[in-house]
């Protein structure tokens, strides 16, 4: 067992999980000022948490242990997430590959959690929601591995790590244009995925347009607490892989108290960044049609597809 | 007497003693007889496989009176590993049969059948030449036929099903008999090793490699070849079904990696194109047709369908890749391919004995039907709901490592300037990813329609746990699973072992490294993380609870609905419809709306009426033209039954003069 | 038995059963056709029978024995019992006139004996030259099976197909063993007694035994 990566891990973990809600406290700041409201402070999902935890989670006959446990699942998948994805340093489990396709699949494992959550619920919206959910899952996955491979591809290897060490050591492949057509393919991925606009819109209260909240509908309480934490350490992770793809500079490459500081600090900066663009271009979309998605994900795919095809074609291998 | 040779007399005596015991024993304990027969025939050959594997040698000659080359078995270590893994699922399959037949199941002729089938099984990967293959396929293919038809009294679509799987049956055997016959003809001899002299570039490797290549992807289910599997498995019997689906379909998978790997080494580079295009279209298709269907076992069939065609997709990137010169890569994508067969076997095996479970408490194949078995049948709950997690391929289980594998060997394919391969492994990952993603809907669907919520019917709610037996074998598949998920390092070393490669192995004796690309993963570790992760969650909301307990209420929030009944919940269809308007084109399903409208005035309606059907867009856009065709010829041909005697002694005589012309001249 | 009478003998007896099966082709009564081909039964016995003092096998004379009885009296003596049932002794109207058939006669004999070329190159000498006799048989047989209409006559002409194909296989291999000697005289005589009822129903039914009847059923 690798100290280093363990207190790497550790300190990403518990980062992951004191920013993420801070980090969508932000996002709806952000909007909310756009919009010309006030706003309700940065620090409310950490209330609403606090809150939540205080209440009692009611289950209704005819659901089973799955409500109970759904929401513990996904929480555990973020965390593992956050593990492996590097967001504040690149230091691996030697034995635990930060590869690409384990990283899909714990995130997938979440995603599959709050499916049977929503199924679970035995009310018509649950379902809605999942088979929504599971439907644009089943559309994202292509899109995220291809464009995740793009840009694997000048590092020759898939371990996410590798990747973002392979693109701070060359500054010049952050800047290529494959890279960018492979990023933003990403983004669209990640947004689709995390269920932000133009996917779902996550301030709905229209239960027949809703695909995320559609699934929590059912849940209170500890549960729902749960699921919304989950669901908000999954959108820290996944706009911190992003940034960390986008703009490498400032991940620890080696372990000491300096460089793990300098790492937390660009990651905050990157999620503040990233975030608030994303708030702000929420402001400015419609949430599109739920049958337009596909197209929307099948044009990321191929921007993704070029990338890749891009990538060999040109440095040849 | 090796041991080899010992376990395959082992097989022969097994199979007539249980053939013997399903004739001869009275029907109370028939099952139980002839059952614990058949699984030990099923653990014998495993062991056979194992001894295999370990470098066991051992051959039998067989006594067949005819013309040719001495017929003889002699399992080589790629069929070792076949005979493993096709042995054990037997065996399983066959303790669940003892508590799972009824009714005409339990007859004479279907455990008899089953012995013959299991032990055909057996020997196909054992063979050494090509008229013992052909014996023994044979063999499996008409014993399974008996078992489809088991049941043939109690349903009418049993009889059109097993018309369809015959007639495909034959075919993929008239396609493997002429490739045989030319390679054969080839080599002047009928020895494997005899044959693995040819050229393989030749035109008579050529055309023996595709013919083979047709019927082997036949039985194995590969698209368009693939219109019997959702026929025959969902009509025959759930434990027949688990080993036709777990392992008949693998003996066509064994039979394009012999050809590819023995027969034909070192073939030209389309070979490998040919092979990954077919999976490719198989795996996307079957998983498509999967995701809608809302017939259990008619899901699982296209499941199996989509699997194989990973598995040719894998076989076909090691191919192309060994051609280009990329062998580590080549190397792990035989690796994958195999460890596909082993993990699919596992899952698919749990699978299918679930869905055997539910059919049996509940009477239902339909999963609009089901609902709320989660309560009421908790141990085919949970071993379904692992195998459902193979199937996904999610951590950590068999299913998820086949894929980590296979994708580890795509991405590190293309590290040439090949530009053909820099094309083709992209689109192979997308496919790979989409098939992925998709099966991850078919799998939650099932899981989550047919075990989570309320009944949505009668069948439904009088739903009880299983027998004893079924249990077991259950509970024995879905261990082997996980097992196999955390502890992939023997398996991939035994894989390597048996395909002659040196590019995978075990780190620490439980993960698996893939030399070849430089992957390395270790699920236990991912597992004990996990767990650490989830533990540490766990122990908040328990705290948590403490404090503030759960509360029971009688009805579902609903939005404020009151009235929230089992009927209002979403059902299989409706939870893949996005998916079946999204790939409208693909599926064509036919939807029919009928209105009626009230007598008094046309703008009230008085009954609207849905109906919609996804049909198998192959079956209608090739076989029904075809089979039009053939009904045409047919009927044009019968002009030549005119009724005279004299006409057809004439036809005799006629083709008698003709080849004497033919040989004298 | 030296080889020169050895040669003459053989050379005898295919001459007498070519000459039979060309007479059958030739003649339209059946009383005639069912005694040429008890003298062909004879014919076939000798030639075994030489065969087997010639090259001292003991077992070869026993199946000679046994052609005699079986292709000799018993076949004939059966097909004599059907032909009374019948009615009709001689075969009115075959499907080509007999010119037409002794010319096809004529040009299988040549074909048999292009066909038998390589086998008489194979091993010279006096049995393998009476191979295409044997062959001339077979053909034979098989056009009078193709043109004849009379059931009796469609028999003989079968049964004049299998002693073709039991003389060639004298001729080459020094015979059968006896067993399989044995089991395929028993095939035979199966057929013949089936057909012989058969012959018989139909002339009950039809009231003749013309074949031409059962085109009628067909689908």
């Amino acid at each position: 067992m690798n100290a280093s990566a363990l207190v790497l891990a550790t300190v990403q973990v518990i980062t992951m999980i004191v920013l993420s809600p801070l980090l969508v406290g932000l996002m709806r700041q952000v909007r909310a000022r756009l919009e010309g409201r006030a706003g309700s402070g940065i620090l409310q999902p950490w209330r609403d948490l606090r809150k939540l935890f205080a209440k009692e989670p009611v289950q209704a006959d005819g659901t089973s242990w799955v409500m109970s446990a759904g929401p513990v699942v996904l929480v555990a998948s973020s965390l593992l997430v956050c593990v492996l994805v590097p967001l504040v340093g690149t230091a691996t489990f030697p034995l635990i590959p930060d590869d690409l396709f384990v990283m899909v699949s714990v995130l997938l494992l979440g995603t599959v959690a709050l499916a049977l959550v929503g199924l679970d619920s035995g009310s018509a919206f649950g379902g809605m929601g999942s088979s929504r959910h599971m439907t644009i899952a089943a559309l994202v996955e292509p899109t995220v591995l291809v464009s995740v491979y793009a840009l694997s591809i000048p590092v020759g290897s898939s371990a996410l790590s590798a990747i973002v060490k392979g693109r701070l050591e060359d500054p010049a492949s952050v800047a290529a244009p494959v890279s960018l057509l492979a990023l933003v393919a990403l983004f669209v991925a990640v947004v689709a995925e995390t269920g932000r606009m133009p996917v779902d819109n996550p301030s709905t209260h229209l239960e027949l347009t809703m695909i995320h909240e559609a699934m929590i509908l059912e849940s209170s309480g500890r549960d729902l607490a749960w699921l919304e934490l989950g669901s908000w350490i999954r959108l820290g992770a996944l706009l911190g892989l992003v940034g960390s793809l986008l703009a490498p500079w400032g991940i620890a490459s080696s372990m000491t108290v300096t460089t793990v500081f300098v790492g937390l600090v660009a990651l905050v900066a990157k999620l503040i960044a990233l975030g608030s663009a994303l708030a702000a271009g929420e402001v400015f979309l419609a949430k599109i049609r739920l049958f337009r998605v596909p197209e929307l994900l099948a044009g990321s795919f191929v921007l993704a597809f070029l990338a890749v095809a891009a990538s060999y074609l040109v440095v040849g291998g | 007497m090796t041991l080899v040779q010992a376990g395959l007399a082992a097989e022969g005596a097994t199979t007539f003693v249980a053939v013997t015991a399903a004739i001869l024993v009275a029907p109370r304990y028939r099952a139980r007889t002839a059952g614990a027969a058949i699984a030990s025939i099923g653990l014998i050959s495993a062991a056979t496989g194992v001894s295999v594997l370990n470098g066991g040698e051992g051959s039998i000659r067989l006594p067949v009176a005819l013309p040719t080359d001495p017929v003889m078995l002699a399992p080589d270590r790629l069929g070792g590993f076949f005979m493993v893994v096709v042995g054990l699922v037997c065996a399983v399959a066959a303790i669940y049969g003892i508590s799972y037949v009824s009714g005409p199941a339990t007859s004479r002729t279907s455990w008899s059948a089953m012995a013959v089938f299991v032990l055909a099984l057996q020997l196909v990967p054992a063979a050494a030449d090509v008229v013992s293959f052909l014996l023994f396929w044979e063999l499996m293919a008409l014993s399974s036929t008996a078992l489809v038809l088991a049941e043939y009294k109690t349903r009418s679509s049993v009889r059109s099903s097993a018309l369809w799987y015959a007639v495909m049956t034959q075919f993929s055997f008239v396609m493997i008999l002429l490739g045989f016959a030319t390679l054969a003809g080839a080599a002047q001899h009928t020895g494997f090793d005899a044959i693995a002299h040819v050229t393989p570039t030749s035109g008579a490797a050529t055309f023996g490699f595709v013919l083979l290549v047709i019927g082997f992807a036949s039985k194995a289910g590969i698209v368009p070849l693939h219109v019997w599997l959702p026929r025959a498995h969902p009509e025959a019997p759930s434990h027949v079904s688990a080993v036709m689906s777990a392992a008949m379909v693998k003996m066509g998978v064994y039979g394009a990696l012999l050809v590819s790997l023995r027969l034909l080494p070192d073939g030209p580079r389309w070979w490998g194109l040919l092979l990954i295009a077919l999976g490719a279209v198989s795996a996307v298709y079957g998983i498509l047709q999967a995701s809608v269907a809302s017939d259990l076992k008619r899901m699982l069939a296209y499941s199996t369908s989509e699997n194989v065609g990973l598995m040719f997709l894998a076989l076909g990137t090691g191919l192309l890749l060994r051609s280009t010169g990329v062998s580590g890569a080549s190397d792990a994508s035989i690796v994958a391919c195999l460890l596909l067969v082993a993990g699919h076997a596992a899952f698919k095996t749990t699978l299918f004995l679930g869905a055997g479970s539910i059919l049996h408490a509940t009477g239902e194949r339909d999963l609009d039907r089901l609902g709320g078995l989660g309560t009421r049948m908790p141990v085919t709950s949970w071993t379904f709901a692992l195998g459902a997690l193979g199937a996904a391929a999610l951590p950590v289980t068999s299913g998820f490592v086949a894929e980590w594998a296979l994708l580890q060997s795509l991405i590190h394919g293309a590290r040439t300037q090949d530009r053909l391969v820099a094309v083709v492994m992209p689109l192979s990952v997308a496919v790979v990813a989409l098939t992925a993603g998709l099966a991850l809907l078919a799998f939650v669907k099932a899981y989550g329609i047919a075990f989570l919520a309320r009944p949505r019917g009668p069948g439904a709610a009088a739903a009880r746990e299983s027998g004893l037996a079924m249990r077991f074998a259950l509970i024995i598949s879905a261990c082997s699973v996980v097992f196999l998920g955390l502890v992939p390092g023997p398996l991939a070393a035994a894989a390597a072992n048996a395909a002659g490669l040196s590019g995978a192995g075990a780190t620490r004796w439980w993960g698996i490294s893939l030399d070849g690309v430089h992957a390395l993963l270790d699920p236990v570790a991912l597992m004990v993380l996990a767990i650490c992760l989830a533990a540490a969650v766990a122990v908040v909301s328990i705290r948590a609870a403490r404090r503030v307990p759960r509360r029971r209420v009688e009805l579902t929030w609903g939005c404020g609905g009151v009235r929230v009944s089992p009927r209002m919940q979403y059902t299989a269809t409706s939870y893949a419809e996005p998916l079946s308007r999204v790939f409208d084109d693909a599926l064509r399903p036919e939807r029919d709306i009928v209105v009626t409208h009230s007598g008094e005035s046309s703008y009230l309606v008085e009954r609207v009426q849905f109906r919609q059907r996804v049909g198998d867009v192959v079956e209608t856009t090739l076989y029904r033209p075809a089979i039009q065709l053939i009904d045409r010829i047919g009927l044009a041909a019968r002009g030549l039954q005119n009724g005279s005697i004299n006409r057809y002694l004439g036809y005799s005589f006629a083709a008698l003069l003709a080849v004497l012309v033919v040989v004298s001249l | 038995m030296s080889a020169n009478l050895y040669d003459q003998l053989v050379g005898v007896s295919a001459g007498v059963l070519l000459m039979t099966s060309v007479l059958l082709v030739w003649r339209r009564s059946l009383v005639a056709a069912v005694r040429l081909l008890a003298i062909q039964g004879v014919a076939l016995a000798c030639l075994v029978a030489m065969i087997g003092i010639f090259d001292h096998d003991v077992q070869l004379v026993a199946v000679s024995v046994l052609v005699l009885a079986l292709k000799g009296v018993a076949l004939p003596l059966v097909l004599d019992r059907s032909l009374v049932r019948t009615g009709t002794l001689r075969e009115e109207t075959p499907l080509i006139n007999t010119t037409a058939s002794l010319l096809a006669v004529s040009a299988l004999t040549m074909l048999a004996y292009l066909v038998s070329q390589p086998l008489r190159a194979l091993r010279p000498g006096p049995t393998t030259a009476a191979v295409p006799v044997g062959i001339c048989l077979v053909l034979f047989g098989f056009l009078l099976l193709s043109t004849r209409r009379h059931a009796i006559s469609q028999l003989v002409g079968f049964l004049v197909l299998d002693n073709g194909i039991a003389a060639v296989a004298f001729l080459t291999s020094g015979g059968v063993p006896f067993v399989v000697e044995l089991g395929a005289s028993l095939d035979v005589l199966l057929v013949v007694l089936i057909l012989r009822v058969f012959t018989a129903r139909m002339t009950v039914k039809f009231g003749a035994a013309d074949l031409d009847e059962l085109k009628e059923l067909r689908d």
